[in-house]
């Protein structure tokens, strides 16, 4: 069970997630306060350099540096991801260990719900909720957040509903300790390692979704660069600039196979 | 004849199996006894070409008659060993519901031997299936060949593996703990059938079980094994008579068995009677509701447990014995209070009774140290009736001093379950059962998950404990000779009901219903006749 | 059958229930439609003209009933953004018609796809038994997992296109002009949907296939003298794929998910990109019924994934 006990070698999903997502993370970050040149500064003059020394990723068709935009779109990006897995963690513990524990008729009708919301694109359950909430980073950030709820209610629900009759557990109520101190002290810190797959998992489907949803307009809109929408713009210039599409492109599969080796490996390092 | 010649298998680790020979003449049942990993399992397996495939035979030979089967160094003729398997040697398996392939009827399967082995038409062999079925005391022949295996109940599944086993009469059938699955009154009946069959069939049964009360009764010879090691072999009554070894000394020491004097506890005796009992169950009934689809159906209500009576005094095990499904948890939860479900009374006179499990590996919580676990039902009394209020260091102390009484190193306080074996699970299980100094224990299949040698040691420990913490146990088990030596009084459910209670001698000795003496001969050491 | 009543009952209450949820849900909507419709300079006789015709002067609940009994009789509404000329509003049903056959191709294409290959593939990479080769797959199908469809479909407009020409991107032909030319272009996006499901099967099916290797009855099976062949086909690869049909069920609503995105990458007329403008214009009939009818499909995909299941599993249709 434990992630880290002594003498336990780290296995290989482990160490080259942790690499991939933490130099991802780390650009990201950098990119929020710091880039190689100005994102929004245009230069006729440098239209579509190919990727050099100078400008790593080449220019795009305004002639801006497209390594410098990229950082920003990981910023954006990876703060939106989080932002939303952060919304739909927190809820989606609460209500799954809620229904998980106690079952009744709240859990019955979340699950109607959950299941429900569960067997939909989660993208198509998104456009509806921009269309009524509107555009902008905030009501991207709410829409996927609330879209992305069921997914980890069913995963806590399930390891409630199972740790519920464990027999440590119903030792525990014998002992008379508190229903509260049992949901988060007792069974909680059992959850964590599944828990902390399933967000490595939802930090994915939040990339993907923001940068889907970015590439169809609905999401960050420009001149905001995001991992998305720059791919959207570079898709009219695949046969001039080809680097302008892959440089987004790969950037964002990066980080999505960095998150679930990471995922991965969290899970093997559990055996 | 089978001989394994030196025997040695290992993984990826250290040998499992060391240098094991052994003979198998015709007619003839070997036991192969031992705890578990001791390495009986995967000899088995190996004589029978079903080990797994990063198994590496590192010495020895297999001969299966004049046919060198398997020979260490060489990898294992796949081709040679089909031509046997099924069909000159065969298996029985411990769990014949996952050893079945759920989605395909019973029938096919037993059909697919005569597919693989014989030139039989689909008719021939269809009746030669039902021949079998009828052989090995299935009734309704028909149906249960056109069943799945969710269908049947245990027994039943059982049979169909043995029919599946023995239908082309193979020399040698391998039954690797055929009836450990299985309910005491069933073990019974298969244990009979398969002698009925060796005697038949004169083939050479290879027998492994863990249970040497079984082994005694069917094996004409026995092999002891421990750590991969054969460490004895011989005649069956020699080996239990004159143990050459002291392992199988230890071990036979340790099995509940009904010839050896009981060590009675004895605090209750007749003249206590008008103290104050422990607890005081009146009419007693138990219910389960379905948990099925609730937005449509209405849930039913099943009377699980059936109008129970009695008292538990103080200082006194009570034993609860019946067989799997008869209601014997259910009917403890309903006493602590964990099933609401119920009609009738229950009067407690100790303060928060506690519980002791079955399954070391599931009472303790992973995410948290033995010395956590120790002290939580400190906190907890302390957080509800707060007169008893301690301070950090107390609580540490009576930990501390709890692990002590189970017989356990303070080192052990720091770390985790699964840095533990099941037996000290188990007593950290106890340990932390008995802080709170409840009075009044149940326990469910306490030791029926360990090792004969671990099992005498938790029964040795909660006999002691009892007598220094003045404790009342309400003993649970399927295992008629562990509540032997655990208790004062026995009581005999079946189906939801108490049908006999009694003093421990009384039912022993003259049991008054037809159930509770099917149960008693079921579990005897050795067969009368 | 009384099983199969339940369901078609429970099926019938969803639909029910989205459809009341997402028209009443666009109730909320800020913004006026009218306006959005005639712009700001119309007179307000007008507006209530129009206002009368689209029947928006009823409570929501009534104009509710109002609308799902209409399209209970195959009326869909009009759009609030075509028009077919200028006196004439354009009707749903007229706007869909041509562009649901596109969809459903690419849908029913895509799925092919990843049965076609996935299956194999997966049962393959099960009984390999090369520790390359499952180390080059396990890679290899991570790395396609983690490409999202969209630029998977930019990469493949750039290699196959671009680079190799085997087709022109943005050259769509319509299936009623060349039905041939229409499915050939429809391959390419079919396979950016593909690709990373086909993976994402794969690797469910194998690591059934696995699991159930591990089962006693495996055990049983080789214990009858079965070959390794006949163990994994006549018994391992049925009771693997029962769970991976449950799987391909999900993998079909996120094809049509895939299908939305894919459908702007490649220019293809669908009822993705339909949906896609019809958001960003808020042109909420069109929406509406986009909505619903997706509903309806991925509700009936279940409904005949969980009948199959029945089938399949005696262990359930017991019950």
């Amino acid at each position: 069970m434990k992630l880290f006990a002594a003498g336990k070698k780290w296995n290989k999903y482990f160490v080259a997630g942790l690499i991939m997502t933490g130099l991802a993370v780390l650009l990201g970050v950098l990119g929020l306060f710091w880039t190689p040149y100005s994102t929004t500064a245009m230069s006729a003059a440098e239209r579509f350099a190919a990727p050099s020394l100078r400008h790593w990723f080449g220019t795009d068709n305004f002639g801006r540096d497209i390594f410098s935009r990229v950082m920003q779109g990981m910023s954006t990006t990876i703060l939106i991801s989080a932002a939303v897995v952060l919304i739909s963690g927190a809820a989606g513990v609460l209500l799954g260990a809620l229904t998980g524990y106690f079952g009744g008729v709240l859990d019955e009708a979340v699950m109607r719900v959950t299941d429900a919301v569960n067997g939909f694109p989660s993208i198509l359950l998104a456009l509806v909720m921009i269309s009524i909430l509107g555009n902008g980073r905030q009501n991207l950030i709410l829409s996927l957040g609330i879209v992305f709820v069921p997914s980890y209610v069913r995963i806590v629900r399930g390891e409630y509903l199972r740790l519920r009759d464990a027999d440590y557990i119903k030792r525990a109520r014998l002992m008379g300790v508190g229903r509260f101190r049992i949901l988060f002290v007792h069974i909680l810190p059992n959850i964590l390692p599944v828990f902390g797959v399933s967000v490595m998992i939802g930090l994915n489907n939040a990339i993907l979704a923001e940068s889907g949803m970015s590439y169809l307009g609905i999401g960050v809109q420009a001149p905001d660069a995001s991992l998305g929408n720059m791919l959207s713009d570079a898709q009219g210039y695949l046969q001039a600039a080809p680097w302008y599409a892959l440089a987004p492109g790969l950037v964002i599969v990066w980080i999505v196979l960095g998150f679930s080796l990471f995922g991965e490996g969290i899970r093997r390092q559990m055996e | 004849m089978i001989k394994i010649e030196n025997l040695s298998v290992a993984f990826d680790g250290p040998e499992v199996v060391k240098n094991v020979s052994l003979e198998l003449k015709d007619g003839e049942i070997l036991g192969v006894v031992g705890e578990s990993g001791s390495g009986k399992s995967v000899t088995a397996l190996t004589l029978m070409g079903l080990v797994a495939e990063s198994a590496r035979v590192t010495s020895g030979k297999i001969y299966f008659d004049d046919t060198l089967l398997l020979e260490a160094g060489k990898p294992r003729d796949k081709a040679l060993y089909r031509k046997f398997q099924g069909d000159r040697m065969s298996m029985v398996f411990q769990e014949p519901m996952t050893s079945l392939n759920p989605t395909q009827r019973v029938g096919k399967q037993v059909d697919e031997v005569l597919r693989l082995h014989t030139q039989l038409d689909a008719a021939e062999r269809k009746k030669a299936v039902l021949n079998a079925f009828a052989s090995v005391g299935l009734k309704e022949a028909e149906t249960v060949y056109s069943s799945y295996a969710h269908q049947l109940s245990g027994g039943m599944r059982q049979r169909v593996m043995i029919a599946m086993a023995v239908i082309l009469e193979p020399r040698l059938l391998v039954a690797d703990e055929p009836t450990t699955a299985l309910d005491v009154t069933v073990q019974n009946q298969i244990i009979s059938l398969l002698q009925d069959i060796n005697r038949k069939q004169h083939n050479a049964m290879l027998f492994i079980t863990h249970d040497l009360n079984l082994a005694r009764r069917i094996c004409h010879r026995i092999a002891v094994m421990k750590d991969g090691c054969v460490v004895e072999q011989g005649e069956t009554e020699q080996i239990f008579n004159q143990p050459a070894q002291e392992y199988t000394r230890r071990l036979i020491e340790a099995v509940p068995s009904r010839l050896k004097k009981r060590k009675s506890v004895q605090l209750s005796s007749e003249q206590e009677k008008d103290i104050v009992p422990v607890v005081q169950v009146r009419d007693l009934s138990v219910f389960y509701r379905d948990a099925g689809n609730s937005l449509f159906g209405r849930k039913r209500r099943h009377c699980v447990v059936k109008n129970v009576d009695f008292e538990l005094y103080p200082g006194e095990s009570l034993g609860l014995v019946g067989e799997s499904g008869c209601g014997k948890t259910t009917l403890s939860k309903a006493i602590l209070g964990i099933n609401r479900e119920i009609e009738g009374q229950v009067l407690h006179n100790t303060l928060r009774p506690q519980m002791i499990f079955q399954d070391p590996y599931s009472s303790l919580n992973p995410a948290k140290t033995v010395g956590w676990q120790l002290q939580e039902p400190l906190r907890a009394r302390g957080a509800i009736d707060g007169s008893q209020e301690m301070t950090k260091a107390d609580m540490e102390e009576a930990a501390y001093d709890m692990l002590r009484r189970v017989g356990m190193e303070e080192k052990y306080f720091h770390r985790r379950p699964s840095q533990l074996s099941g037996g000290q699970r188990q007593r950290v299980s106890i340990a932390q059962a008995l802080i709170t100094h409840p009075g009044f224990i149940v326990a469910d299949e306490p030791v029926s998950a360990l090792d004969v040698t671990i099992q005498a040691q938790i029964m040795e420990l909660m006999r002691r404990l009892q007598q220094e913490m003045k404790l009342s146990y309400l003993f649970i088990s399927h295992d008629i000779n562990v509540v032997y030596h655990m208790c004062d009084r026995i009581m005999v459910m079946k189906d939801g009901r108490i049908i006999e209670t009694g003093r421990t001698e009384e039912i022993f000795g003259a049991p008054r219903e037809e159930y509770t003496r099917l149960l008693l001969a079921a579990s005897q050491d050795r067969n009368k006749d | 059958m009384r099983y199969l009543g339940k369901k078609l009952i429970t099926l019938i209450m969803t639909l029910f229930l989205v459809s009341a949820a997402a028209f009443l849900a666009f109730q909320i909507i800020p913004g006026d439609v009218v306006t959005s419709i005639l712009g700001t300079e119309a007179t307000p006789e007008r507006e209530e003209q129009l206002r009368e015709e689209l029947g928006l002067n009823y409570p929501p609940v009534v104009r509710y009933f109002h609308w799902i009994a209409d399209v209970l009789r195959g009326d869909l509404g009009v759009s609030y953004r075509y028009s077919k000329n200028m006196n004439e509003m354009m009707p749903v049903t007229e706007l869909i018609g041509d562009k649901l056959p596109v969809t459903l191709w690419l849908a029913a294409l895509s799925l092919l796809l990843i049965m076609a290959v996935s299956i194999p593939l997966g049962v393959l990479w099960a009984k390999s038994k090369s520790r390359f080769a499952d180390m080059l797959l396990g890679v290899s199908t991570q790395a396609a997992m983690a490409v999202p469809a969209f630029f998977l479909g930019i990469l493949v407009t750039y290699f196959f296109g671009i680079v190799l020409k085997l087709f022109a991107p943005g050259g769509y032909v319509s299936y009623k002009k060349d039905f041939w030319g229409f499915l050939g272009y429809l391959l390419f996006p079919a396979l950016s949907i593909a690709i990373p499901k086909i993976a994402m099967t794969a690797r469910f099916l194998r690591n059934a296939m696995l699991t159930e290797m591990n089962a006693d009855y495996v055990r049983t099976a080789y214990g009858k003298g079965c070959s390794r062949r006949r163990v994994m086909y006549g018994h391992v690869l049925r009771n693997a794929m029962i769970p991976v049909i449950t799987f391909l069920g999900m993998i079909i609503a996120e094809i049509v998910a895939g299908s939305i995105v894919i459908e702007q990458v490649f220019g293809l007329p669908g009822i993705g990109r339909l949906l896609i403008s019809s958001v960003s214009t808020r042109d909420l009939p069109v929406v509406e019924i986009l909505i619903l009818y997706i509903t309806f499909v991925v509700i009936f995909v279940y409904f005949l994934i969980d009948i199959l299941y029945r089938v399949i599993d005696p262990r359930i249709s017991e019950k």
